[in-house]
């Protein structure tokens, strides 16, 4: 049996009185590359920023390699932190990359990678420098450690926040949208790069518009429609014949 | 309690008294500045000018107002062809003074606030009006002032509101301004709090209604 | 009389000359706008915080405190707080059962009253400058699992520091020649050298041109410093 990585039941999320999230389970474990594809305003982005609690979901329960998300809800059902050294503890574990890179602009390309590890996790710097090192030559951007962020392309700099995430060695990844502001010539480059993490066993949840991606790589494709997981499946079942005329519906959109 | 009333009361109306001194010290000073202000920016424009306007920008925005009210009053008045000329009458009364002193040091700001304006409007629209002919007069009339004054005009509000308080400042030359009479009604109560807290609502009725009215033009401009 | 000693003497550093006396004012002045300045900041950052805070009638307090203080002129701050102060302070001893402490020292009322001007002014800088920093970049930071402290050190604080450090500079260069205003509580910081000494000598044009340019030296001077600093900060943003 493999390790349950991810462990999601019952998430629900308003904003003011529009649902976006009615009730989301999900279960994900070692190794497993988790497509969730879904219809602009589905909910798909606002489900993976309720996992590393950038969103604080209304209701449901969290737990990533074994830390449960540390969530309180007052009388009124809004949800709080109970402890913010476990909300760290908990993102620690997870890395995310996003549509529009984030890199920290103040910092060089180097700096930006080793940030996490040095001041969250507290590896040595000279440690972390040589593994940053190690990680640009593996997307590529080997010799772009001085760099500033401005002076890269759209996608190095996603390739720079990619190699930034993996600093950790994170349990899980979460990829909000990492193609969406690429010019079209680019987006294969990062493709390409989460293709090889995907190789090499790397847990990552991926919210991507990308369905010869999601068909190819991914172990799982899961539909969110309206705040709730429509159907999911292998991609060769949901690419499939059989797969559910709603989602068929979605493909031919 | 009622005499405390009543102190209050006579202060206020005194307030309001020399308040006249204190609008016609910022109006004048207002329209004195941004007419120098105006020259100075035209001058910016000319290679001899340019560095005279540099040093004039760069004194006045360098030293304290107070500073430049005690030399106009004291210090340029002192000097013997003002003294013995015909100018005299004028450098002996320190309303002109504070005006003088007022005029110069927020020309200085007010210029710089017009060159970033000037700087901000488009080359693209100054060429188009010269693709479509029009001499520089007209230029200037029709596509350069009118740019320039709406990309100035919140900077340029700034800078009245500053003036306002600045003309606080007139009191210390011995003229009875709102901030003046203050002065006078504490020397002779010693009720400093109370006094002050008085002229202070003055100003601040007075910086918070401009403020309010440039917000009206500036967002008549918008539309 | 000095109406005819010559002007080397008068701005000398010997017995008749003023030269130690002004030279020691401009470094009171110097003091008084770097004492306001860091009270400005610390009390400006409060303000900040307390403006940003959840609790309305905070918000709302910090919010009065800056409409007030940027509309009031700053000779009645530094009026208020000369003239006010020892009743202010004699009414608090009484509280206590205390006699009146009397007046403070002027050092300390001038810097406390631009102090509390300036910060009116900081606050609003601090306030452009949080909204600023990109959203997503605090939001890379707390994904990456910084707690509050670190991600305001390693990500908002530079990030505040490159776009507050050019209106700071100009806050400086008002608290520079607002000190001058604290002449008027009898400090001898350079504004009030320079009229003791056109008064004693007969020569104001000399004495407040000479103050003139001390204090463009000073303005300038620091216009050059936070040049300096600006540039420095500022190769990531695209500068040199």
């Amino acid at each position: 049996m493999t390790e349950t990585v991810l462990r999601v039941r019952g998430i629900t999320k308003s904003f003011g009185a529009r649902a976006v999230l009615r009730g989301i389970d999900l279960d994900a474990h070692r190794g497993d590359v988790i497509a969730i594809l879904g219809g602009s305003g589905s909910g798909k982005s606002t489900f993976l920023r309720c996992l590393n609690l950038l969103e604080l979901p209304d209701a449901g329960t969290i737990e990533i390699a074994g830390a449960a998300a540390p969530l309180v809800h007052d009388t009124q059902g809004r949800a709080r932190i109970a402890d913010p050294r476990a909300l760290n503890d908990l993102r620690a574990k997870t890395a995310m990359v996003f549509q529009n890179f984030n890199l920290w602009t103040h910092m060089t390309v180097l700096d930006n990678i080793v940030a996490a590890p040095v001041h969250v996790h507290g590896v040595p710097r000279a440690e972390a420098a040589d593994r940053a090192q190690a990680l640009l030559e593996k997307v590529g951007m080997a010799g772009f450690a001085a760099h500033w962020p401005r002076q890269l392309s759209g996608g190095q700099q996603q390739r720079v926040a990619i190699a930034r995430a993996l600093a950790t060695d994170p349990d899980l990844m979460l990829f909000d949208e990492p193609t969406s502001a690429l010019d079209p010539e680019r987006v294969r480059e990062v493709l390409d790069l989460m293709r090889a993490l995907a190789d090499e066993g790397r847990t990552m949840l991926i919210v991507t518009h990308e369905m010869a991606f999601a068909r190819d790589v991914s172990t799982r494709v899961v539909h969110v429609r309206d705040g709730v997981i429509e159907s999911m499946g292998p991609p060769a079942l949901m690419f499939g014949a059989d797969a559910s005329p709603v989602f068929r519906a979605f493909l031919s959109h | 309690m009622s005499e405390e009333l009543a102190f209050l009361a006579a202060t206020a109306l005194a307030i309001v008294r020399a308040l006249p001194i204190t609008l016609v010290l910022s109006l004048s000073s207002a329209i004195g500045a941004s007419m120098l202000a105006a020259v100075l920016v035209a001058a910016q424009q000319t290679r001899i000018g340019r560095p005279l306007a540099h040093v004039w920008i760069f004194v006045f925005r360098g030293t304290p107002l107070l500073l430049q009210m005690f030399m106009v009053y004291y210090g340029v008045a002192a000097l013997g062809p003002i003294r013995h000329g015909v100018l005299w009458p004028l450098f002996r009364d320190p309303l002109f003074c504070a005006w003088l002193a007022l005029t110069c040091c927020c020309s200085a700001y007010i210029a710089e606030v017009l060159r970033a304006a000037l700087a901000a409007v488009p080359t693209g629209q100054i060429e188009a009006a010269k693709a479509c002919g029009m001499g520089r007069g007209t230029r200037v009339r029709r596509v350069i002032m009118p740019q320039m004054l709406r990309l100035a005009l919140p900077a340029y509000g700034n800078e009245l509101v500053m003036l306002i308080k600045s003309t606080s400042l007139a009191s210390t030359i011995t003229v009875v301004d709102v901030t003046g009479v203050a002065q006078l009604v504490i020397a002779h109560s010693y009720r400093t709090i109370e006094v002050f807290c008085l002229a202070a609502a003055v100003y601040l009725a007075l910086t918070a209604g401009l403020t309010a009215l440039l917000r009206r033009i500036e967002r008549g401009l918008a539309q | 009389m000095s109406d005819d000693l010559p002007i080397a003497t008068l701005l000398g550093f010997g017995p008749d000359g003023w030269g130690w006396a002004l030279v020691s004012g401009a470094g009171l002045t110097l003091a008084v706008a770097l004492g306001a300045m860091a009270i400005g900041t610390l009390l400006g950052a409060l303000l900040t915080a307390a403006q940003a805070s959840r609790a309305v009638w905070l918000a709302r307090a910090a919010a009065a405190y800056g409409v007030i203080l940027r509309g009031v002129p700053e000779l009645l701050v530094v009026l208020l707080l000369y003239f006010g102060a020892p009743g202010m302070l004699a009414a608090g001893a009484a509280l206590f059962g205390l006699p009146p402490p009397g007046s403070p020292p002027a050092l300390l009322t001038g810097c406390l009253a631009i102090g509390l001007v300036s910060a009116a002014y900081q606050a609003e800088v601090f306030r452009g400058g949080m909204l600023a920093v990109p959203r997503g970049q605090i939001e890379a930071a707390m994904a990456a699992g910084m707690g509050p402290f670190a991600r305001f050190r390693r990500v908002i604080a530079p990030q505040v520091l490159h776009h507050v450090l050019p209106p700071l500079g100009n806050i400086w260069q008002f608290n520079l020649k607002d000190s001058a205003l604290v002449s008027i509580a009898g400090l001898a910081e350079l504004m009030r050298v320079s009229l003791v000494a056109a008064g004693s000598t007969r020569r104001p044009f000399l004495f407040f041109a000479t103050a003139m340019v001390l204090y463009l030296v000073m303005t300038s001077a620091s216009t050059a410093l936070f040049r300096l600093a600006e540039r420095r900060g500022q190769r990531w943003a695209g500068g040199r």
